[in-house]
This record gives structure tokens, sequence and C-alpha cells, in this order.
């Protein structure tokens, strides 16, 4: 009952069970090329299909890498993998040489990888396809084809988790202050974030202390990290961890704690600039308008000495003419 | 007595002290207008640090615009009554005061009475008197003053845009804005600089003021530059005001006042949408904010050929003709905006509006002080700053709401 039960439900399979499963659904399905991607010159093993269909509900990844016998360069593709997935790599190798004496190769990393590689020829090209499931970190690397003729020609897939981008310029705030410190992922949700922080080499995780920090994850794929009441010893850089399926990544931050006198000491050099512009502009008002008085009351006296000799030579004439007058 | 006035009243000097007027008002023109655009550099800032978006934090630039423009009458009033020099420097110490205390913030709304509503009225203290001083001391050289004053918002833009970001890196957005506040404390340099003309056409004795109680018909114009108007305003401030208010029942002055009007209502959407108009034909956003950066050196350009073109002599007299075809040819190229549907047309047409919008701001004191003169230029230009208020607020929601193919939220 129990063996069953257990052959039946979908939690814990064994392996030699799920093997004969999976032998007799080989068997009822006509062996085909419908698995295979409609230009892939490649008709799919049976065993290849089994594997495939274990791990349906996985995303089918597809890249392919072209080669030359005169390509220079070794060819790299990144990819960036977020989630475990079915991978399906290509490479194609064009020569005009004899296609029979290419030796073809995968390597993981530097490790050579046995079978599970098909090769096949058409006109005066070389497929190869390496199938195989990425579910963990320890699957992600670099996954290379190797075209052996005189020289070696290789084709790298590099398989990476999301990076985190941080910024570039360090946040600054003052002590007493509170500020947010956030991570984003571009196209990617994490399962998990997590914060630390570092004052020299050692990281420690930040804990979750009520009165002090405060994450915010209002959405999936960023994290915000409230601090609040900042003392100098906050700073330093933060580091945020995004936690994948297949590894993780980490974004940097860096903080930096100012004292309320730093910029204090450019607003009191500019305050003093102004109250002494303002000083001398005034002190200068008042002695030029004192001048002019000056000027004004010198010159005043200056014009009442004509004016009197006016009017006393005015004065004179009158007489002259009211003497003349008198005589006649 | 007779004597003294005949010293002291003068013609507008045309230079010597003039020219450190202009350097004043235009320092005035940079701490006012660029710092008021510049303000839109601490908008990321505020968004992260108060977790508020773009529309809510948006708010601070259009209270700092809006009350510097509504509250310019109120400048032009200080300034009559006290003195050009106090109003002006109270204007700084009010501005500076709000920047500092905005650096203290712990709220969006603590910013919109600290830098919104007090700096802006700082800012409404300076702009319109230190604009009609310039218009005291030139006569015949007025429009190339102005040009040069006017042309420090598109150079203080231009310097202070890059020394702000670099602030905020380095201080962050609190010591940027306590580091602006003392900058723009420099008002009150600029205020000192203001020194006080009477000129011969306003030199008016006490028994003149006593006189207009009785005889206000027979008055033209009153100064209100005498020492006395203290206690003169306090026994007649309503004759006061209809006196200094006169020049609002010309109908040269109404015709002005409505220009005005239309004039900025169609303006403020340009600036606004310009980059979302471009991005809509196709233009990618690098060649956008070329356009902008285009508009606004071309508009400083603008600025200070304009002035010095409409003061060469065969175009001295024709102020009112120049301003004419500086509107115009704004009209124009609004006008022919439509057809203009790829940057090859688009950056002739920033070069034309730039130019002719540097123009006109340029114009628009000068022609002000032509038709009401020179007594009453602070109030008059008080007015129409204050009818510039009204549809740079409303006009930019108003396109945005009519052309559906627009994006209203324009955060570009």
């Amino acid at each position: 009952m129990r063996a069953l039960s257990g052959l039946l439900g979908a939690r814990a399979p064994t392996p030699r069970l799920l093997l004969l499963l999976q032998c007799l659904l080989a068997t009822a399905r006509p062996g085909s090329a419908d698995d295979s991607a409609p230009d892939s010159p490649f008709t799919s093993p049976p065993v290849r299909e089994e594997m495939l269909e274990k791990y349906s509900n996985f995303s089918l990844e597809n890249h392919n890498i072209s080669l030359t016998e005169h390509s220079s360069m070794p060819v790299e593709k990144n990819i960036t993998l977020e989630r475990a997935s079915n991978i399906k790599l290509t490479c194609q190798f064009t020569t005009s040489g004899d296609l029979n004496a290419v030796n073809v190769t995968w390597k993981k990393d530097d490790e050579l990888l046995e079978n599970n590689y098909l090769v096949n020829a058409t006109g005066s090209t070389l497929y190869t396809q390496y199938r195989f499931t990425i579910m963990n970190s320890k699957q992600m690397g670099s996954y290379s084809c190797f075209f052996q003729e005189e020289k070696e020609q290789k084709g790298t897939f590099n398989f990476k988790v999301p990076e985190l981008h941080g910024k570039n310029k360090p946040l600054i705030s003052y002590v007493g202050d509170s500020t947010v410190l956030t991570c984003k992922c571009q196209n990617c949700v994490p399962l998990n974030w997590t914060w630390y922080h570092s004052n020299g080499s050692v990281q420690v995780p930040v804990g979750v202390q009520m009165n002090k920090y405060v994450i915010n994850e209002t959405y999936a794929n960023e994290t915000k990290l409230k601090i609040k009441q900042l003392l100098e010893e906050d700073g330093g850089s933060y580091w945020c961890r995004a936690l994948f399926q297949l590894g993780e990544s980490e974004g940097h931050i860096e903080l930096v704690v100012l004292s309320y006198l730093v910029p204090l000491k450019p607003f009191f050099a500019i305050v003093a600039e102004v109250v002494l512009l303002v000083a001398i502009i005034l002190l200068c008002e008042k002695y030029t308008q004192k001048n002019k008085k000056h000027s004004d009351d010198s010159n005043g006296i200056e014009n009442n000495v004509p004016r009197l000799r006016k009017n006393v030579s005015y004065f004179r004439v009158i007489f002259q003419i009211k003497g003349t007058i008198q005589y006649t | 007595m007779a004597k003294v006035n005949r010293t002291r009243s003068t013609s507008p000097p045309d230079g010597g002290w003039g020219w450190m007027i202009v350097a004043g008002c235009f320092l005035v023109t940079i701490c006012t207008r660029a710092v008021t655009r510049c303000i839109s550099i601490f908008f990321v800032e505020f968004q992260t640090y108060f977790t508020q978006d773009y529309a809510q934090t948006a708010w601070i630039h259009s209270i700092v615009d809006c009350v510097t423009m509504l509250c310019a009458p109120l400048g032009s009033v200080v300034s009559n009554h006290l003195s050009c020099q106090v109003g002006i420097m109270l204007g700084g110490l009010l501005a500076s005061t709000g920047f500092i205390l905005g650096s203290f913030a712990t709220s969006l709304k603590h910013l919109y009475l600290t830098l919104g509503v007090l700096t802006g009225l700082g800012f409404a203290l300076c702009y319109s008197p230190a604009i009609a001083m310039v218009g005291k001391y030139f006569n015949r050289r007025k429009a190339l003053a102005y040009g040069i004053a006017m042309s420090g918002s598109g150079i203080g833009t231009f310097i202070l845009a890059p020394v702000v970001q670099l602030l905020i890196e380095q201080f962050s957005w609190r010591g940027a804005l306590l580091i602006l506040g003392g900058f723009v404390l420099n008002l009150c340099v600029c205020g000192a600089l203001m020194r006080p003309i009477t000129l011969k056409e306003d030199h008016a004795t006490p028994e003149q003021n006593y006189v207009c109680r009785t005889q206000k018909e027979d008055l033209k114009r009153v100064s209100p530059y005498s020492s006395l108007t203290k206690e003169w305003a306090q026994t007649c401030l309503c004759c006061c005001l209809q006196q200094e208010y006169r020049f609002l029942l010309m109908s040269d002055f109404v015709v002005l006042a409505i220009s005005v009007l239309f004039m900025a209502y169609g303006c403020s959407p340009l600036f606004v949408y310009l980059v979302p108009y471009a991005l809509s034909v196709g233009v990618s956003h690098q060649q956008a904010a070329f356009l902008m950066s285009i508009l606004g050196v071309i508009d400083i350009i603008g600025n200070i050929t304009f002035g010095w073109l409409t003061n060469r002599r065969c175009l001295k007299n024709y102020h009112y003709i120049c301003y004419l075809f500086a509107v115009g040819m704004d009209g124009f190229c609004y006008l022919c905006l439509p057809m203009l549907q790829s940057l090859p047309l688009l950056v002739p047409f920033s070069c034309t509006f730039g130019y002719f919008d540097g123009a006109y701001v340029t114009l628009i004191p000068v022609v002000t002080a032509e038709i009401v003169g020179t007594t009453s230029l602070s109030s008059a230009l008080g007015v129409v700053y204050f009818l510039h208020a009204v549809p740079y607020l409303v006009s930019p929601p108003i396109a945005g709401g009519t052309s559906p193919q627009w994006p209203a939220n324009c955060e570009s």
C-alpha cells in the first residue's frame, strides 16, 4: 500500500521506478523530431526526450555560436540565467576542408564532457549540439565547444546570474538624519534579499533592529533599507545580496555620514563675503555723498560771490541811471 | 532750497554708476530666475528621500514661480515706500532664510512653505525693483542695459546647473540647500549697489505732496522717493496709491497689459512641452535635450544682441515696432510648429523662437518705461510681472488637457 502510494504520488518517486515509467512512456510515443526546433538538423534520441519530459515545466533556452576556420578570436556569448532551465547549445563550424577530420569536443570550464552531445554534418558546415538542464549553482559556469582542425576553434557560452548594478557615487547623509539605500534588479525577480554592512573587511549582516533599520520590499525586484538616527560609525560599505535559484549576486553602495559642520564652513565663508561687500559698498556710498556735499557747499559759496558781485553791479547801474534821471 | 534741488536731481546718467546698477540687476536675475530653475535639480533627491512622486515635488517649483510673480506688485510698493536698497536687502534676507529653513525640512509640506512661499516672497521683493532701477539710470542706452541685465537668467542657469549638481553630490540636498541659501544672500550685495537717484522730472517738495491731497487732478507725476513719504503715506495712503497706480487707467498700458497676458499664456507651454513634442515626432532623448539647450543659449544671445540692436540710431525711436516684431515672430514660429516634424526642422525653430523670446524679455521693461515714464516704472513692472503669473501657472496644464496626443506628465 505504501509502495503503491509511493509509486503513484508525484512527490518522491524512486529513480528506478521513474526510469520504468519513462520507458513505458517512450514506447507509447512515436519517435519524431517534434521536440527539436524546426531549423535544427538533429533528431532527438529517446533518452533526450525522456529527460525533457521530466523537466518539462522548465523553460527552454536556445543559444547558437557560429565559427569558421578563419576565426582569429574565440567567440564568447554571455547568458543571464535566473531560474532552472533546459538548455540547448548549438555550435556550427564552417570549413572548406574535410569535415570528417575535425575533432569535436565539449568542455565545462576545463572539464571534458563525455557523450550527451550530438554531431551532424550538412554540406560544408559541421553542427554540434549539447543539451542539458541547469538546476543549481554548481551547473553554472562556462561551456565551450571545440573544433580541432589544424587550429583549434573555440566557442564559449558563459552562464551567469543577473548582476546588480550598484551606484558609482557614494551616498551622503548627516549625523542624526535618516537615509534610504536602494538595490534594484533590472529584469529579474530574486527569491530573497539580504543586507550586509562592512566597516573595514568584515561583513556583518544587518539585523532588523526596530528603531534603527527598516527593510521595505514593496516590489519584488527591489529592496530598500532605511537607516534612522545615523551615526558616524554607520558609514562605510553596504552590500545587498540577491539570492536566485542558481546562485547569488551582490550590489555595493557606499554611505558617507558627515557632521553638520561640514557644509557650514562654506556657508559662513559666503556670509562673511556678503557682509564685507555690503559694508564696503555702503561706506563708499557714504564717502561719495560726503564728498558731494562738501563740493556742493564749496560750489555754493563760490556761486554766491559772483551773484553778490552781480547784485552789487546791478544796483550800481540802477543808482547811476537814477542819478542821471535826477540830473535831467 | 532751490539750489539743493538743482544740484541733486539729474538726468539719467546713461553710464557711470549706471553700469554698477546693471551688474547688480544681472546678479539679481541670476539669484532669482536662475536659482528658481535650478530648484528642479533637487526633485530626484526629494523623491527618494520623502518617497513621493514627481507631481508632488514639482509643486515646489510652481509655488516659487507663482509667488515670485504674484507678489511682484508688493515688491514695487515696498521699494517705493522704504527704499530700493532696503527692499532688495530685505528680499535677499527672506529668500536666504527660506533656503536655510528648507535645509532642515522633515517633510514635503515644510518645503512648500519654506522653499516655496518664503523664498518666492523674497525673490518678489527683489526682482521688479532691481529692473525698475536700471530704467532710472539709463535713457538712451536703456535697451542695451536691459539686455545685459536680463541675460542673467540664461547665463545663470548655464553656470548654476552643474554647480548645484556638484553641491548635491558633495553635501547631499540638505548641505546644498544651505550653501545655496548663502549664495542667495548675495542679493543683499545687489541691494547695497542700488543707490537712489532723484531724476529731474520727479523732484517734488513736501508741499507738493500735501497739495496732492487737495489737487490730485492737476498733478501728473508724484515722486514716491521723497524721504517724507513715510509719514505722508500714513496720513494719505489711499491718495498715494491712487497716484502710484494712475497708469492703470492709461489706454496704452491697458493694451500692453492685455498683450502681455496673451503672450505669457502662449509662451509658457513651449518650455514645458518642447521635449515631449520632439519625442513624439521621433527625435531621440539626447537630441530633444539638445533642442532645449539651444533654446537656452540662443535666449541669452537674443537678450543682449536685441538690446544692442534696438539702441542703434535707426531703431532708437521704434521700440514699439521692435516689440511687435519680436512678439509677431514668436507667434509665427508657433504657427509653423505643427509642420515641423523632424530634427533638422526643429533646430531652426528652436533658434528663432529662443532669439525672439530673449528679445521679448529685454523689451518688456523698455516698452513699459516708455508708456508710464520712470517714476511709475517700478509699480508698472510689478503689475506686468503679476500678469505673467497666472498664465504661467494655468496654461501648461490647459495645453496638456487640450492636446490628447501629448503626455500630460512631462517627466523627461
